[in-house]
């Protein structure tokens, strides 16, 4: 797992042990919704905290691919290596 | 339900009033007073402003000017604003109520006062008795804590009163000023989506005893309490520092769907009734998945919780009010006819449930 990704790991566990109060471990094969039991505010809460740490943006498409918390730290490692395009109102001085 | 000598004590909803205070907010004006705020934690803004969005409410009244409420910083400044806006609001909305009941202060036999948005001791009825009169012998029962499920517990233990007290009057008053509790600083995201969600608003609703004179309007038939065991971190507050700190998980959509029809048919069983029988549901505007939750639940025709979902998006959840505004609607409403049967039914933290028969 590349180094950027044991990052995304790092942090979604602090994201489930702290805010979301999981008590148990937490693996890249797990599956979000049936392992680490996040209903739909679980998951927003999840999407928020790694869109704040990483300053990036996740979008409804891309929930689509997402399943296991590994999933989901290759995403955030892919957009945090490839943002997208700024806004037009944030790429103003 | 019969008396041993043979009497129907089902009390009497004479009158529910409503009222809401002065200071109105868009969703967008409220959204844009977030903005700022938000900036301060957060990354994608879009995304808060679409939970806001969601919750499919187009405004609340508040206690307060909107450009008040950043000066409120620790629970005393709360608390004594909510004391203020509550007693204003409470006074209101009993007014209004004894009026369209055609009844004095001075009838009031017990008043059962429910909040879970603010404290006062002596509490907010001792206030309302020193401004409106009641007389030195009204009974008080302030219930604090039942939350969203305080409207319709309130006119549940009311009429369970009443049955004992057959010629008495009681007002269940519920005021409820969500906006008052909200933590700023608090920037989680239940807290987000609690910001977008509840309004401020009061409603007092007057029964009398089935032997008082004069009572008329749909009859208290029976209630049923519901208590889901092991649930408490499904909503309530974690008492802070700076005041009541939202508790609120996604959970609450599947208990409904898990518990409501099963609670709802046992109910309805025990008095020969069956869902089809029922013309008008009083539903608690808990939030669109709750509303979506009820409805599948009880396989209920798209338009039959039509007043909760008005209610819902012209004032957000009033919490333990809410269900009372939509009671009080129903009440006036040209549909109810002699006859009819009705169900009133919330929930809220406990995590429980109140179910109340209504007969027209």
């Amino acid at each position: 797992m590349a180094e950027r990704e044991l990052e995304v790991m790092t942090e979604i566990h602090r994201i489930v042990t702290e805010e979301l109060e999981w008590k148990g471990a937490v693996e890249p094969s797990q599956d979000l919704v049936r392992d680490l039991q996040l209903d739909s505010l679980g998951l927003t809460v999840l999407a928020v905290g790694l869109e704040n740490r990483f300053r990036i943006r996740l979008s409804e498409e891309d929930a689509q691919g997402v399943r296991t918390v590994g999933d989901l730290a290759k995403l955030v490692a892919q957009r945090v290596a490839a943002p997208v395009e700024p806004r037009p109102e944030e790429a103003l001085p | 339900m019969l008396s041993a000598s043979g009497q129907d004590r089902s009390p009497f909803i004479r009158a529910v009033g409503r009222a809401l205070p002065p200071h109105y907010a868009s969703q967008e004006q409220l959204i844009a007073a977030f903005r700022e705020l938000w900036a301060t934690r957060h990354f994608n803004l879009e995304r808060l402003e679409d939970l806001h969005r969601a919750v499919q409410v187009g405004g609340r009244h508040l206690a307060l000017p909107l450009e008040a409420y950043p000066s409120l910083l620790t629970f005393q400044q709360r608390n004594d604003a909510w004391i203020r806006s509550a007693t204003e609001l409470g006074e209101a909305v009993v007014r209004q109520a004894l009026d369209a009941a055609e009844l004095t202060p001075g009838e009031v036999d017990h008043v059962f006062f429910v909040t879970v948005t603010g404290i006062a001791t002596p509490s907010i009825d001792a206030r309302l008795a020193n401004r409106m009169r009641f007389r030195e012998d009204f009974k008080r029962t302030p219930l604090f804590g039942l939350g969203c499920v305080a409207g319709a517990a309130g006119v549940a233990r009311a009429a369970d009163y009443l049955r004992g007290f057959p010629e008495h009057t009681a007002l269940v008053i519920a005021v409820e000023l969500c906006s008052l509790t909200l933590q700023r600083e608090d920037l989680s995201i239940p807290n987000i989506i609690a910001s977008g969600l509840f309004g401020d608003g009061a409603a007092c609703a007057v029964l009398r005893g089935a032997a008082a004179p004069g009572a008329r309007g749909p009859r208290v038939v029976a209630s049923r309490s519901v208590f889901y065991p092991d649930t408490e971190r499904v909503m309530g507050w974690d008492v802070v520092d700076t005041g009541f700190k939202v508790v609120l998980s996604a959970k609450v959509p599947g208990l409904v769907k898990d518990h409501i029809r099963g609670n709802v048919d046992g109910f309805l069983a025990q008095h020969g009734l069956k869902r089809g029988d029922i013309r008008h549901w009083v539903a608690h505007t808990g939030g669109p998945k709750v509303l979506e939750a009820f409805e599948e639940a009880l396989e209920l025709a798209p338009s039959t919780l039509e007043r909760s979902w008005a209610s819902l998006r012209e004032v957000g959840n009033l919490s333990s009010a809410s269900v009372l505004f939509v009671l009080g609607e129903t009440l006036e409403s040209v549909r109810a006819q002699p006859g009819d049967w009705g169900v009133m039914m919330a929930m809220g933290p406990g995590f429980g449930a109140e179910m109340v028969l209504l007969r027209w």
